[in-house]
């Protein structure tokens, strides 16, 4: 079987509300099906990488002042991320990660930070920065084929706007802006959202959808997946979706 | 107006004592309406205030500066309780106050939440903040870090009092900085423990220069983004200490600062750190050497850091981990604890826990040594196992037990040496829980209770 390669973009500084679990998380259900996983990383000071060689790539959450750092780093990554994506990379995009992807992200003093554009969703955060939208949130999704309910944490002042194709409907929790119905951005190779918690950690399906569309690409038989024993993922996010959902 | 608030302030006190119950924060929620959201305003305070806040240790440092002054023959007002924000010291004072609202104490040693340090004190006249450090923690009551550091930078902006700093973390020392014409800062510092390393062992935050954004350059770490860092670019951590902790060997536990030995009780690192900030104080103050020394000497705690209990013959010891680096502390002495053992991760998201759970991911448990079973509890139990069982530790050897007291029994069913670790308002009922097993079962609670 091939090898899974991710590359994990600025984990050492986007890494906020245990974002690199996602990694871990992936990586663990990789190993139990005896499937190979390198995950590269790649920071400012690391050399240009080839964004096509890889079959997904992942950018975490952080703080204002870092994804300022960011914004311009990334923009030289532009043309290789681009190339990528079109070629079927898959994009996995966390809070900051899923902003920078965006037009813009207009921060609370009203300065600018160019995204990469790669799609027309824009980002702007409220003057006050108190208003954030903060809580536990649970979504619904279609994107591995079935109902998915889909639980996280959310903790964002940014309102993302014109998201086309969002990656699910809001039943409980603010989603894109305040008390909105829609959360994330979803294509078939694109998964961003504003769910922490970490997102992976309670969401098996979501991380099996990554894996098969990963050991899938490019090859001609496809594989099915050997089921996991995720009784205590399941469990863990039945708690949350009975407290939330069944008041 | 503000006689009239003193009023009704006291009278609440009166009511709720009279009832037995404790006045720690509802006078100062009901004066907070009435005042305008001003509830300290209304006081008049004369001696020096000194401030305390930061993330970890609060409680531990404030409790050792009020000693100082205590044993100094000085008459004190301390929130021993930790009722640390703005209607907490409401309250507190009203308590102390006579019916004009002015406050008798010749100081006022009191832990402040860091973000009621600006809310409270430009309504009080503040001596002396000291500020330990900054960690991620409670992230979502507070917004970003960054956010609190702003809010607490844009209060020393126009403080010219004495500023305490930890010069060791660049999130605290950059408040130095806020208000160039303030000639009363002051940093402490160490030098590296046996166990500080080259390079960072957990999560941290705080990378770059807040100043020109230059990655930060480090000589050593002692634990997460604490130790000796320095910006090339700008200068930045380049400041001259007031005090520093040499000679540091947590084996015995001792340390020297000013040519001065200490003997503390607790042998952590950050202990080192808390204690170093209290001679800090001590200093400042000049309080005579003996009493810095029998206060440092003999400062200890039984509050879930590091405490002991016998569950029949299985020694237990539980501690309290309100972030990842509280966390990956416990571990470390577990690890270099030799044999086997069991742990028991009490996790809760209650609102003071900060509702996200996500932090519990920054805690390296690839590290487990030993580790031959281990029992989850708490609101979120299943969160903690699901992370313990991804960072590749074998699935069935963790039990889910969501009440404490099931737990506590699994926990003790086997032989052997146990730890337990729980986050911040998972420590007391935990406490609870282990001594409802020892009256049942036998054993022995901590000596020191």
């Amino acid at each position: 079987m091939k090898t899974i390669k991710i590359l994990h973009m600025y984990a050492d500084m986007l890494d906020l509300y245990g974002d690199s679990g996602n990694m871990e998380i992936l990586n663990y259900r990789c190993r139990m099906r005896g499937i190979e996983c390198r995950i590269d990383k790649y920071s400012i000071d690391s050399e240009m990488p080839d964004f096509s060689s890889y079959d997904l790539i992942y950018i975490g959450g952080g703080a204002d002042l870092e994804q300022q750092h960011i914004s311009a780093d990334l923009l030289k990554c532009r043309d290789g991320i681009v190339k990528a994506y079109n070629e079927g990379v898959f994009l996995f995009l966390i809070c900051g990660g899923y902003q920078l992807m965006g037009r813009y992200y207009r921060d609370a003093d009203g300065n600018e930070i160019p995204g990469l554009g790669l799609f027309d969703y824009f980002t702007i955060a409220p003057s006050s920065r108190k208003m954030r939208c903060i809580g536990n949130i649970v979504i619904r999704t279609m994107v591995t084929g079935e109902t998915v309910d889909v639980v996280g944490f959310e903790n964002h002042g940014g309102q993302t706007q014109e998201v086309k194709t969002p990656f699910g409907e809001v039943l409980y929790g603010n989603g894109n802006c305040s008390k909105s119905s829609a959360e994330g951005y979803f294509e078939k190779n694109v998964i961003a959202t504003y769910l922490h918690g970490p997102l992976l950690s309670k969401n098996p399906e979501i991380s099996d959808y990554m894996i098969s569309y990963c050991i899938n690409r490019g090859v001609t038989k496809s594989v099915e997946l050997s089921v996991l024993d995720d009784r205590l993922e399941k469990d863990c996010r039945k708690v949350m979706l009975d407290r939330l959902l069944n008041k | 107006m503000k006689r009239l608030l003193i009023i009704i302030g006291k009278i609440i006190v009166k009511v709720l004592r009279l009832f037995r119950r404790n006045a720690g924060n509802l006078p100062g929620i009901v004066l907070w309406h009435l005042s305008g959201h001003k509830c300290c305003s209304i006081f008049r305070v004369d001696c020096p205030i000194i401030a305390v806040t930061g993330t970890n240790g609060k409680t531990s440092v404030t409790n050792c500066i009020a000693q100082l002054f205590e044993q100094s023959g000085k008459n004190i007002i301390i929130n021993r309780e930790g009722n640390n924000l703005d209607t907490g010291i409401c309250s507190l004072l009203l308590r102390h106050c006579n019916m004009s609202g002015r406050v008798n104490a010749d100081y006022l040693i009191l832990e402040t939440d860091e973000s009621h340090v600006p809310v409270v004190y430009s309504q009080l006249k503040l001596d002396t903040l000291v500020v330990l450090n900054f960690f991620r923690d409670q992230l979502d009551r507070n917004g970003e870090m960054e956010t609190l550091i702003q809010k607490i930078n844009g209060f020393c902006k126009s403080f010219d009092g004495n500023l305490i700093l930890n010069g060791d973390d660049p999130n605290t020392a950059r408040l130095g900085r806020a208000n160039p014409e303030n000639k009363n800062v002051k940093y402490f510092h160490a030098e590296p423990y046996a166990f500080a390393t080259d390079k960072i062992f957990e999560a941290s935050e705080g990378r770059f220069c807040p100043f020109c954004g230059e990655p930060l350059v480090y000589d050593y770490y002692q634990y997460s983004h604490i130790g000796k860092f320095s910006c090339k670019k700008c200068g930045f951590g380049d400041y001259e200490p007031y005090i520093t902790a040499t000679d540091i060997d947590l084996e015995k536990p001792v340390f020297m600062a000013d040519g001065h030995k200490y003997t503390p009780k607790l042998n952590s690192i950050y202990n080192i750190y808390n204690m170093t900030a209290v001679a800090a104080a001590a200093k400042l103050y000049s309080i005579e050497q003996s009493v810095t020394d029998k206060v440092i000497s003999t400062y200890t705690v039984n509050n879930g850091r590091m405490e002991t209990f016998m569950l029949g013959d299985r020694k237990t010891t539980l501690n309290l981990a309100k972030n990842p680096v509280g966390a990956n502390m416990t571990l470390r002495v577990m690890n270099e604890m030799q044999g086997e053992k069991e742990l028991l991760f009490v996790l809760n998201d209650n609102v003071a826990d900060g509702l996200d759970v996500s932090w519990i991911w920054d805690i390296n448990f690839s590290v487990f040594e030993r580790v031959t079973r281990v029992v989850t509890s708490g609101t979120r139990a299943h969160d903690i196992a699901v992370r313990i069982k991804c960072s590749g530790y074998d699935a069935s050897k963790i039990v889910v037990c969501p009440d404490l007291d099931e737990a506590v029994e699994e926990l003790a069913k086997t032989s052997g040496r146990k730890f337990v670790i729980a986050n911040y308002t998972a420590v007391q009922p935990t406490r609870g829980a282990l001594n409802r097993y020892i009256a049942k079962h036998g054993g022995k609670q901590n000596e020191n209770n």
